[in-house]
């Protein structure tokens, strides 16, 4: 009798316990969410056509490469390390998908040719990081400058068409009615990145590994297959980035991805994630990656001189960092 | 059936680091359903050969079974897999993932299978109640780097505890325990004896806990085993001293102490020569101040030079501890010296005001692991000097200031890691010792700390007080502030001081009356 009078209040409390954890769980998402619309909004007085169905289904398509990418990265950032290789690899996938074109190749090979960039040169990053020791940061570094430089020599420096009817699928095509292909990759990513992050074992281990790598060790974790699983994600997520933007686009360049690795790093962190790991979201940085896309597209219609971007972009990071770094050394 | 079967043997152990050799050919054997006391001096190699049973190390020669399959030299396997658990002194603990979290987490062993929040709360509610069923409900929601260390301490013991593993590693589970805690430890542990016929290695300097919960000791010395699977029955607290080859220290202690004492004395005159003339004279002045220290009607006022106890669970001593460094602002607490507020903003004021701290969170806020030991030395020496560069005085003075207190090192520039626990401990301390503060204060200074090393550590406070340092002294063992205190303040479990206790009526009982915990 004691115990059934004991476990009813208990059990309450527990459960609003767990609403109210969620809520704070994704306050700085839902902070993030609020400022993209207030953003957006503060544009749209200015430029009503930023509010337009048109320009809002650009910024999506525009946002969906970084949002992917971003989503790799955030991978690596959970564990406490970083992945600089990731614009290079952007590139690199673009340039080599478009090679297999032009030698004949169809989209489907085509397309593989240029994943097996990212799972090459994340499998590398992984097995420098976790069974050579080296530290991410030196790592990613030289790969970043190694598969930047190799997209200029695998053409010569030239651009290279791309054009294929099969990419339908991966860009404005709609498998779902009213959803484009390219918001649909997204949201699926999104979810199943969020689902593993939080509801299996794995992504808890990411979340470990981050928190103390010595200690995720200790209690048995398999640290560095763990590890070496974020890097080669990481790279993979890059290419299929690459794939997807290349699609629409119908060019590769050398260049495509020089902008994005900052782009996608800034995603992950204005999403709530410390760079000495442990923390970050999948939600956090999709929202990260949109916030930067919006900033940008607004900035443009608005007309704000192309040199000022970058300080606008960085204002809003040191923005929203502190605001989180505020709002957590409150509670 | 002539030779008793062991769940682990471990024969011929060899390990080193760099030059320096800590195990030199060692054997253990633990038997299902005992308690094997492992004791041994500081540096002795207690830590490392756990962490070899345990996987953390890779041995360099000699060969480990367990439950009659052969350990491979590179492991990690048995934990992982869940038949050996491992509370280390130094705690493996996520700081940024939930209580329950923590506890769950080694027994997730399959990456794809599903992550259950609810499952883990169950399992850590289940593991903590073993030891602190209040705390249990409290606590396991909540991030365990929001966690005190005591708190991290339980939390560490009940994964381990709560694991099923066949074997516990249990290096010094109790340093941060409060003896009621230490008590109920014990008995799960008898529990779980009876229930599972585990084996628990169990490490402690308390000889009272090792006579009430062990049933059977190696004694290990300078890296090889002095005794042998020796009943604690049979074997006397002098002989276990002894076997350890601390029996002598005592005298040698309190002379390397004075030694150092000297030496510090001439290098303030020389520091301070100049502006102050005579260092000599100097140093009479500086240490003039009475210490008056109030809170909520109870005062304690004492000369300098005086030792003053801090007794009680951890949360008033370190409130008061943080007023007096400026680690926290000082609130509740009035804090003079010479009739002059003496708290600080920060406690880099009250370093240069001469108030030295020895934090008792040593890895955290003790050692510099990164630097070299001659940086961990005088690093509270530059605070203070605002001096920011290695001159040649400086390794002088640490060169001189490692030999006078006996500490062990290859040199000034390895790192503090290759020192023991109970050697890094002295170190911290001799970072003080460079500066003659006002008042010196020190949290649990002889945690897990052998005894030969604690003596030294005694014998170095009582030194200083003599030269005219007050001693604020925090520790969670009666029987220190009893044999060293002038006075005590005592606190009650929330943290409010309650009485101020004079020599003559410190003793443990009245400690235990007065704190709410027995001794």
């Amino acid at each position: 009798m004691k115990s059934v009078t004991h476990s009813m209040p208990e059990g309450h409390v527990r459960r609003s316990g767990a609403g109210r954890r969620l809520l704070s769980a994704y306050r700085t998402e839902i902070a993030i969410a609020l400022a993209i619309i207030v953003i957006e909004l503060a544009v749209g007085m200015i430029v009503p056509a930023a509010l337009s169905g048109g320009n809002i289904s650009n910024v999506t398509q525009a946002a969906a490469p970084l949002v992917i990418m971003a989503f790799g990265v955030l991978l690596v950032i959970i564990t406490g390390g970083i992945d600089l290789s990731v614009g290079s690899v952007f590139s690199l996938t673009g340039m080599v998908t478009g090679l297999a074109m032009a030698h004949g190749y169809g989209g489907i090979a085509s397309s593989m040719a240029g994943l097996s960039v990212g799972i090459l040169i994340g499998a590398l990053n992984g097995a420098l990081v976790t069974f050579v020791g080296l530290a991410p940061f030196v790592v990613t570094l030289s790969t970043y400058a190694i598969a930047g430089s190799l997209s200029f020599i695998v053409t010569d420096g030239h651009s290279l068409p791309i054009s294929n009817p099969d990419y339908w699928l991966l860009n404005s095509g709609t498998l779902i009615p009213g959803l484009p292909n390219y918001a649909l990759w997204c949201v699926l990513l999104l979810v199943a990145i969020e689902f593993s992050l939080r509801k299996v074992v794995a992504g808890r281990w990411l979340y470990a590994i981050g928190s103390s790598s010595s200690s995720a060790r200790v209690i048995g974790i398999p640290v560095n297959r763990v590890r070496l699983a974020a890097y080669l994600l990481s790279g993979l997520f890059a290419s299929f980035a690459s794939i997807v933007s290349v699609s629409y686009i119908s060019n590769a360049e050398a260049t495509a991805g020089s902008s994005l690795m900052l782009q996608a790093i800034a995603a992950v962190v204005i999403g709530g994630a410390s760079l000495f790991g442990g923390t970050g979201s999948a939600i956090g940085a999709l929202l990260g990656a949109l916030m930067i896309t919006i900033i940008q597209n607004g900035a443009n219609l608005i007309g704000v001189n192309s040199f000022w971007q970058g300080t606008v972009t960085g204002v809003v990071i040191l923005i929203a960092v502190l605001v989180d770094r505020v709002t957590k050394a409150r509670r | 059936m002539t030779e008793q079967r062991y769940l682990l043997t471990a024969r011929s152990i060899v390990k080193s680091f760099g030059p320096t050799s800590v195990l030199k050919g060692f054997d253990l054997s633990i038997a299902a359903g005992e308690v094997h006391a492992f004791l041994g001096g500081n540096g002795a190699g207690k830590s490392t050969l756990i962490k070899i049973i345990s996987g953390q190390f890779e041995r360099d020669g000699g060969t480990l079974e367990f439950d009659g399959a052969a350990l491979g030299a590179s492991v990690g396997g048995h934990v992982a897999a869940g038949t050996i658990a491992v509370v280390n002194q130094e705690l493996a603990l996520l700081p940024h993932l939930s209580v329950a979290e923590n506890i769950a987490m080694p027994r997730l062993r399959r990456g794809t299978a599903r992550y259950s929040e609810r499952a883990s709360m169950d399992i850590a509610i289940e593991a903590l109640s073993l030891i602190d069923p209040h705390f249990a409900r409290e606590s396991a929601g909540r991030l365990v780097g929001d966690l005190t260390l005591h708190e991290r301490q339980l939390v560490e013991i009940a994964r381990a505890l709560g694991s099923g593993a066949k074997l516990l590693l249990l290096d010094e589970p109790t340093a941060n325990l409060t003896a009621a805690e230490t008590t109920r430890l014990f008995a799960v542990i008898r529990r779980l004896i009876a229930d599972t016929g585990l084996a628990v290695l169990f490490v402690s300097h308390r000889m009272r806990e090792i006579r009430q919960i062990a049933d059977v000791c190696t004694i290990i010395r300078d890296g090889k085993t002095a005794v042998d699977r020796a009943a604690l029955d049979a074997i006397t607290d002098r002989e276990i001293v002894e076997c350890m080859g601390q029996s002598v220290v005592v005298d040698e202690a309190a002379a390397s102490v004075a030694e150092s004492a000297e030496w510090g004395r001439a290098d303030l005159a020389t520091q301070h020569g100049g502006s102050d003339g005579a260092g000599a004279q100097a140093t009479h002045v500086t240490h003039r101040g009475a210490l008056r220290i109030e809170r909520d009607g109870v005062t304690i006022e004492v000369p300098a030079g005086a030792i003053v106890g801090l007794a009680g669970a951890p949360v008033g001593p370190s409130s008061l501890i943080d007023a007096l460094t400026g680690i926290a602002p000082a609130g509740a607490w009035a804090i003079t010296r010479d009739g002059a507020r003496a708290s600080y903003s920060h406690p880099c004021t009250g370093a240069r005001d001469g108030v030295g701290f020895v934090s008792g969170d040593r890895s955290n806020k003790g050692i510099l692991a990164t630097l070299p030991i001659v940086d961990n030395l005088v690093a509270a020496a530059r605070v203070v000097n605002r001096r920011n560069v290695v001159g040649r005085a400086e390794i002088e003075q640490s060169t001189q200031l490692l030999e006078a207190l006996k500490i062990r090192a290859g040199s000034l520039w390895d790192l503090p890691a290759t020192l023991s626990g109970g050697t890094q401990q002295k170190l911290l301390i001799a970072r003080w010792l460079l500066l003659r503060p006002k008042l010196l204060v020190l949290e649990e200074p002889t945690r897990g700390v052998d005894i030969r090393t604690k003596r030294e550590i005694y014998a170095l406070i009582r030194k200083m007080a003599q030269q005219g340092t007050t001693i604020v002294w925090w520790s969670t063992e009666y029987i220190e502030l009893v044999e060293l205190c002038d006075t005590v303040l005592a606190f009650d479990l929330d943290g409010k001081p309650t009485e101020v206790l004079r020599h003559a009526d410190v003793n443990e009982t009245q400690l235990a009356a007065a704190t709410g915990m027995a001794a």
